[in-house]
């Protein structure tokens, strides 16, 4: 067993009271039960259709009322006489959550519009989500950061963290995106070059930057502290809020103190962005789930993919739009959450281990890359 | 065959055999001697250099790019925003029939369609340096990869 999953289970285990899932009063569904099942190997074809529905149930407040929320994220917008690709499938998600029906009560929009945080595509994806009538709530990603540290971004589209309470759900945004470790200074770095070494995934100079923070981690703390501990509680973040693979930021490096404070909450969800692919996991009693991105599909890491994770399948590259969409989030008055993947081709689930994301990968032992290395 | 007819010619095949230890021993056993430590060293240089370059084409350094005068995006697309530390490039696995390029197909092959396809960049010369750099930088990330040639 490796040291990331000897830990994992240790924190589950101090985590998790016995016999207790996230959700105290969460029964899985059948839907959901396909899905574990795929984990062991077992057929899932029924979760093959478009779109696939992943089920989850989740204690929803008294007398609340059914409603929809979208998300969207990573668009990676380059000026768009530079890449018409990610204009196109931004406005085809746009166009796709303006037509829901029931519409959706808000869009929250998860981090990375833009790709080097330059303000033409800043301005690009405001323009592009202003078609959009609904609530629209932002939280950043790291992309939209580091050209000019947030100020752009921040201006356009507001601060970050933020709550706001829904028909019986709290709702959080944290920021995890703003607290790298100063490279450039001593290094005398221009604003592109930080945001260059930044927007570089499997960058070494940037570092472990993903943090929620001492502040964030206070703020976590006092908004949840006037929250009745069975009521459901949902967290925004760009990136997610458990260790999957720290070099790529797959993680936030301050995850243990985060479940240490939703510990005592009976119904917590993480929703997350920045990995673009299919995620699932539950640690102690909060589970995370990994939304896609409209731009492109990462592959999945090479060590750490949860093993609740029924994984994607692997995208073609020949076909922009495979492997990425948005996601529809319900909250139903049956007290249930269906999360659905809006991936734009029809599979969306690996039924076979050659065609999944993880499976494909069995002789595949990789190295970190060195010419960026101090 | 009587046995004297097949003894004359394998006289002669020693002889000539003898000839070449005598006379040319030095060249035939010279690869035979002990690399110095300063061979080794500008080899692992040489190759690193490879490694380094391969790294910087295929992370976009438009530095790069223009010194070995290749073009390999048009669209921003960087080869590593599909493949952080070269994942899912597969060299092990090469060659093998590829479905996107319908054809039996070597890892240069598929660099190239890459090139070409996602990041509607120039394709390069097949035997040019910046090839070579590209090969190089992602075997390198995949030493630790078990060979499985033809596997889709």
């Amino acid at each position: 067993m490796s040291d990331l999953e000897s830990l994992r289970r240790e924190m589950d285990r101090t985590l998790r009271p016995a016999g207790e899932r996230p959700d105290g009063s969460t029964m899985m569904t059948r839907r959901v039960f396909l899905h574990k099942s795929a984990i062991y190997g077992a057929s899932a074809a029924a979760c093959g259709l478009f779109p696939c529905i992943s089920t989850i149930e989740m204690a929803f407040a008294q007398g609340g009322a059914a409603f929809t929320f979208a998300w969207l994220s990573d668009t990676h917008l380059y000026p768009k006489e530079l890449n018409s690709r990610f204009v196109e499938k931004t406005v085809r998600a746009v166009k796709e959550i303006q037509a829901m029906s029931p519409p959706a009560d808000f869009l929250i929009f998860g981090g990375d519009l833009a790709q080097l945080g330059d303000p033409v595509e800043l301005r690009l994806g405001a323009e592009l989500l202003s078609t959009l009538a609904i609530k629209k709530v932002f939280i950043p990603g790291e992309h939209d950061w580091y050209l000019d540290m947030g100020a752009t971004y921040s201006k356009m589209f507001g601060e970050s963290p933020w709550t706001f309470d829904h028909k019986g759900v709290r709702f959080i945004g944290l920021d995890t995106v703003s607290r790298a470790r100063d490279f450039w200074t001593s290094r005398k770095m221009s604003d592109k070059e930080r945001m260059g070494h930044m927007a570089t995934l499997d960058g070494t100079l940037g570092g472990d930057w993903a943090a929620v923070g001492s502040d964030g981690l206070k703020y976590l703390n006092s908004k949840l502290s006037d929250w009745p501990k069975d009521k459901p509680v949902v967290i925004f973040t760009h990136n997610p809020l458990y260790e999957y693979y720290p070099p790529w930021n797959f993680w936030v490096r301050d995850w243990k103190q985060v479940h240490e404070i939703v510990r005592p909450y009976g119904n917590v969800t993480n929703i997350h962005g920045h990995t673009h692919q299919v995620l699932y996991n539950e640690i102690g009693k909060m589970r995370s789930i990994g939304m896609l991105a409209t731009s492109w599909p990462w592959p999945y890491a090479p060590t750490g993919v949860p093993k609740l994770t029924r994984p994607m399948v692997r995208a073609d590259p020949g076909d922009h739009f495979d492997g990425v969409g948005w996601a529809a989030h319900t909250m139903t008055s049956a007290a249930r959450v269906n999360y659905e993947y809006k991936m734009w081709r029809k599979d969306i689930f690996a039924t076979a281990r050659d065609d999944s994301g993880t499976g494909d990968n069995r002789n595949q032992v990789l190295t970190p890359r060195i010419a960026d290395r101090p | 065959m009587s046995s004297k007819k097949l003894r004359n010619p394998i006289i002669a095949a020693g002889v000539a055999l003898l000839f070449v230890l005598a006379f040319d021993a030095e060249r035939a056993l010279g690869h035979k001697e002990k690399h110095t430590p300063d061979q080794l060293k500008a080899f692992e240089e040489a190759f690193m250099e490879e490694v380094k370059t391969g790294d910087l084409l295929f992370h976009g350094d438009a530095a790069t790019e223009k010194r070995l005068d290749v073009k390999l995006s048009n669209t921003g697309f960087a080869c590593a925003m599909c493949h952080p530390f070269t994942s899912d490039t597969h060299p092990h696995e090469f060659p093998k029939f590829q479905e996107q390029i319908n054809k039996f197909a070597t890892l240069r092959d598929m660099i190239n369609w890459c090139i070409e396809k996602p990041n509607e960049g120039e394709k390069i010369d097949p035997d040019g340096e910046a090839m070579k750099a590209l090969e190089t930088y992602i075997y390198w990330s995949n030493k630790g990869s078990r060979l499985d040639p033809g596997r889709h």
